[in-house]
């Protein structure tokens, strides 16, 4: 048995492609999904029963199925359901978003609820309508203490972005599999894969281990 | 005393449950007066500050606020709280801002001031406390005591027409006790009108005009200091004085 490695170099530029498409898919994920987060969470804490209940079914929901399933299930029924054919991508980034959105909401909700009382009523005793209280002084500390646990989310989400190769979303997975196939480099295409995949994703590692130890213990 | 009131308290009352927390507490505050409720753990004193500036809803009775009872909605109570100001016992300063920024939070979002304005009256409070060279300080790196000062601040930047303190020094070191209490007694001596729930008695002595001592959300006996610590008309006054190691 040979091995070419040469056919990773040849490729390179359907590779870097396919990195950049990892790259935005993750934040352009992240981005919806912290504002989603957020929304879901201050739904959930809303003294009204519907609301709360509405934001609870939907983050139970998207947050304990598979997100391969949700992929698949966004691939086929969405169009279905909505009547609208969406490209690839943009499926692929609602199904990570969905599932994204469902983890930060339960992220920001321990987040909010771990700021003492007393912070809320110094803001209210300063006037301040609800709104207010939850944007300039809950919401700010409440970010920074769940910062640890939105870093290490994001870690898990860079890597599941290639689960969303199966409906054929042109991302690092996606290209090297199918580079694969054509050149059926199995072993090459896979520890190339693997190799690069590593190299982004330890400096993320590191960097969220940086920020445990900078914002773990809080206050 | 013949100065308008500000803060006048009818019948108030309070409940957790079927725990009754105040029990009919009937005050008149008047304008720059200090008054100081003392009284044992759990006999309503935070509770009748918080049912002030709406953090509790009252059960029964009223107050009112130069003349006019306080709303029950949310948002008119939002109105009356700009015009008080609260200490509390946790200073409870934000910790995700500076100093100044902390001065500068309620006239910035609730006065809709600009910061440059903002700032100049917040220097003004912060060089009044004493703390001027530590505006850019995050609160986490004061002392309790100059926290606290910059909480008295805080409150001030409202320009508030009353204050209330919620055990100001509780949570202090002994030896920063004594700055927060001058702050409090220059604010009184330039007519300040305040209601602190105080343990300090020898504060309450030396600067309120009127001391109201509680119990079992009730109010127990109430007159100048004179009176409550020289001359108690009542005797559980002289007990809870006593309990405190109080001699006149
Ligand atoms: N949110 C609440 N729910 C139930 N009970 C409460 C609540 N807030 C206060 N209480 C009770 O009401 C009583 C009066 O409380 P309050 O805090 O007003 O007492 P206090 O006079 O300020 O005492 P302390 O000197 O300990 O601060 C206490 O017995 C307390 O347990
Ligand atoms: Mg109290």
């Amino acid at each position: 048995m040979s091995f070419d490695w040469g056919i990773i170099w040849q490729h390179r530029a359907e590779l870097a492609d396919g990195v950049a498409m990892t790259v935005l898919l993750a934040v352009a994920t992240m981005l919806i999904a912290i504002s989603g987060g957020i929304v879901l969470a201050l739904m959930r804490l809303s003294p009204l029963r519907p609301v709360s209940a509405a934001s609870a079914c939907f983050v139970e929901f998207f947050r304990n199925t598979p997100l391969i399933l949700l992929v698949y299930w966004a691939f086929y029924v969405m169009p279905v359901a909505i009547g609208v054919e969406f490209s690839a991508f943009a499926t692929g980034l609602a199904a990570l978003s969905l599932n994204v959105s469902a983890y930060n909401a339960e992220t920001f909700r321990a987040g909010i609820v771990s700021i003492r009382r007393g912070q809320s009523e110094a803001a209210l005793a300063l006037g301040m309508s609800r709104w207010q209280v939850m944007r300039e002084v809950v919401l700010p500390q409440a970010v920074r203490r769940v910062l640890p646990v939105l870093a290490s989310t994001w870690v898990s989400l860079f890597k599941d972005t290639s689960l969303v190769s199966v409906i054929g979303v042109s991302e690092l997975a996606y290209v090297s599999l199918q580079i694969r196939s054509q050149t059926f480099r199995i072993l090459e295409m896979l520890t190339a894969m693997a190799v690069i995949y590593w190299l982004l994703g330890y400096p993320q590692a590191k960097l969220v281990d940086w920020i445990h130890r900078r914002y773990g213990v809080s206050e | 005393m013949n100065e308008a009131v500000v803060l006048d308290y009818r019948d108030v009352r309070k409940n957790f449950g079927s725990f009754v927390a105040l029990n009919g507490v009937s005050i008149r505050v008047h304008k720059g007066e200090v008054v100081c409720l003392i009284g044992p753990s759990g006999s309503g004193k935070s509770t009748l500050l918080r049912c002030t500036n709406g953090l509790e809803k009252l059960d029964g009775g009223e107050i009112s606020l130069d003349g006019v009872v306080l709303p029950r909605s949310e948002t008119g109570m939002r109105d009356v709280r700009r015009r008080m100001g609260m200490v509390f016992q946790s200073f409870e300063l934000f910790p995700h801002r500076t100093v100044i920024a902390n001065v500068m939070m309620g006239p910035v979002t609730v006065l809709r001031l600009s910061r440059d304005e903002a700032r100049q009256r917040a220097e003004v409070l912060l060089e009044k406390v004493g703390l001027s060279e530590k505006a850019e300080s995050h609160p986490a790196s004061l002392s309790g005591g100059q926290q606290q000062r910059v909480a008295i601040a805080r409150a001030l930047a409202m320009q508030p027409e009353v204050m209330l303190f919620d055990e100001p020094t509780s949570a202090l070191d002994p030896e920063t006790v004594g700055e927060v209490l001058n702050v409090m007694k220059r604010l009184a001596d330039e007519g300040m009108t305040m209601v602190v729930v105080t343990h300090e008695m020898s504060f309450a002595r030396r600067v309120a005009n009127r001391v109201v001592l509680f119990e079992r959300g009730a109010i127990v006996e109430e007159g100048p200091p004179a009176q409550i610590f020289d001359a108690p008309t009542v005797a559980r006054t002289r007990d809870f004085l006593g309990h405190l190691g109080w001699h006149g």
